[in-house]
């Protein structure tokens, strides 16, 4: 089995992206045999009012249940943010959220984004965090966001410590304490293989020496992306298949267990 | 069959993030490429003639450590027009190196690439620049003559024989702004490299510059680089022009 910890819908305002509808994803995953995506609403970063992007979510992913897991995207600083929370744990199914603090503006360890993490946490929802959506060299002239800092995450599971986090699209994990400090080391977080490489700099091999297999997940951040690249790495990752199956959906699916 | 057009080795002047350049042909072979077109290019700066030389011998050492492996590319600093002539002359004529490789030091547009572009044309090889446009000012800043696809554009149209390939799409900023900026310039190929590999890249590429202009390039971006290129919704032919032949093309056009 393949589940992708890094997938969208909806519409990208700077770029046009292709199988962005959740047909066109699920066919992008069929052809590249990916079994199931972790996917939240593109539209609801946007929406001043995220909850109607969750709605959308919703309502375009009921059908397919056995290949979508859906997972909110709100602001912690929109009004009545926790109550929309609810919702969509409890109405629409979502066992995650996907928080953006650069797009929203706040910070992930303090006031209202550290609270939304200690809600959701509560609701045992595992929170999803992508470092960054597109590469700043080519942003929208709108698009003023600068890259999540690893440090924020780090600071966020300090403050927060049953936490289940999971970090997409992110490198410079080497040099971050997430894989050097042995408290942080050992709280609950995977990451996804979008930006990291298996050969050359090897960055996978060396993440998996430094904390082991249990860290890492598959994640390929379509439709922006080519899925090809996350699942060429996960090929040629010379890993027990136990290993291999651990990286490809199972912890995935134990982060959002757990 | 896969040609990277743009690659790298370390040398006593770049270290590119590994150890020993075994790890490039290790990781060749897990992918299948099997020929790469590398360079030691100074990042910053300007420099002199004699550090150059200091990159280009360690390509050359290279390219004898691993005959049909490492190509190599002979990086110049435009500035120094006399002593980069006898460098690519010492490099290509002499040592059998396949090509030039410009950075950032000056734009391709300016006059002082010119004897370049010239000596190009008489060996019959390919100039590959580095290149963005980059949308970032902070980042845009950090290098005020980086080349872009217009500049490409007129350098392409003073020197029509010339073979220029303008660096990694995937790693300069805004792709489409790049891709549009070449309809009208044939003689500039756009190498695939560079660690964006957002979906529709290489179909817009092969859609408006036609897929005999591409050439597959990883830029150090191993998997990234062929899993773009593996992704694209293009014919099976359109893959192997892009992975090989149009690159082998321009090797063979060589003179010497």
């Amino acid at each position: 089995m393949v589940i992708d910890i890094n997938a969208y819908i909806g519409h990208w305002p700077f770029r046009q992206l292709r199988n962005n509808t959740p047909e066109g994803l699920l066919r992008l995953m069929d052809e590249n045999s990916i079994d199931k995506a972790m996917v939240s609403s593109i539209n609801a970063i946007f929406y001043r009012n995220s909850q109607a992007g969750n709605e959308e979510l919703s309502d375009w992913t009921k059908n397919y249940h056995d290949r979508f897991i859906p997972f909110a995207t709100l602001n912690p600083k929109y009004a009545e943010w926790k109550d929309d929370l609810k919702k969509c744990y409890e109405a629409y199914g979502m066992i995650g959220i996907r928080m953006f603090p650069h797009y929203h503006n706040y910070k992930l360890y303090q006031d209202e984004g550290l609270e939304m993490v200690e809600f959701a946490t509560e609701m045992d929802m595992a929170i999803s965090v992508p470092i960054r959506l597109e590469d700043r060299r080519q942003r929208h002239w709108l698009d003023n966001v600068n890259d999540l800092p690893l440090s924020d995450i780090e600071s966020a599971i300090r403050a927060c410590p049953e936490a289940s986090f999971m970090i997409l699209n992110g490198r410079g994990f080497e040099s971050s304490s997430l894989f050097r400090d042995e408290n942080l080391k050992n709280k609950k977080f995977i990451i996804d293989i979008s930006r990291l490489s298996v050969v050359l700099q090897r960055e996978i091999p060396k993440l998996i020496e430094l904390a082991g297999i249990s860290k890492i997940a598959f994640g390929t951040g379509i439709p922006f992306n080519y899925p090809n690249p996350a699942l060429l790495k996960a090929k040629i990752l010379d890993v027990p298949e136990q290993d291999k199956e651990a990286l490809l959906w199972c912890n995935a699916l134990g982060i959002i267990e757990s | 069959m896969k040609i990277d057009c743009h690659s790298h080795v370390n040398g006593r002047k770049q270290n590119w993030g590994w150890d020993n350049n075994d790890r490039l042909i290790d990781a060749s072979d897990k992918l299948g490429i099997d020929k790469l077109c590398c360079s030691i290019p100074i990042t910053s700066d300007m420099p002199k003639p004699d550090e150059v030389k200091i990159c280009n011998d360690d390509v050359l050492e290279c390219m004898k450590r691993y005959p049909d492996r490492i190509l190599g590319y002979c990086f110049v600093n435009p500035g120094y027009e006399k002593e980069s002539i006898m460098e690519i002359e010492r490099c290509v004529i002499k040592h059998g190196m396949m090509g030039i490789k410009l950075y950032n030091q000056f734009k391709c547009s300016d006059p002082v690439v010119y004897p370049i572009a010239e000596k190009a044309i008489e060996l019959g090889i390919p100039i590959l620049e580095h290149a963005g446009y980059i949308m970032d000012p902070e980042q845009a800043s950090g290098q005020p003559n980086l080349s872009h696809a217009g500049d490409f554009a007129i350098l392409a149209k003073k020197y029509p024989e010339a073979m220029l390939i303008e660096a990694h799409v995937g790693g300069g900023g805004d792709w489409e702004w790049a891709i549009k900026s070449l309809r009208h310039s044939p003689n500039v190929y756009l190498d695939t490299s560079g660690s964006v590999i957002d979906e529709g890249i290489i179909e817009m590429a092969v859609r408006e510059l036609g897929v005999e202009r591409l050439l597959f390039g990883t830029d150090m971006t191993m998997e990234g680089g062929v899993g773009k290129v593996l992704g694209a919704k293009i014919t099976e032919s359109q893959r192997e022009s892009i992975f090989w032949k149009n690159m082998q093309v321009i090797l063979d056009k060589k003179r010497i």
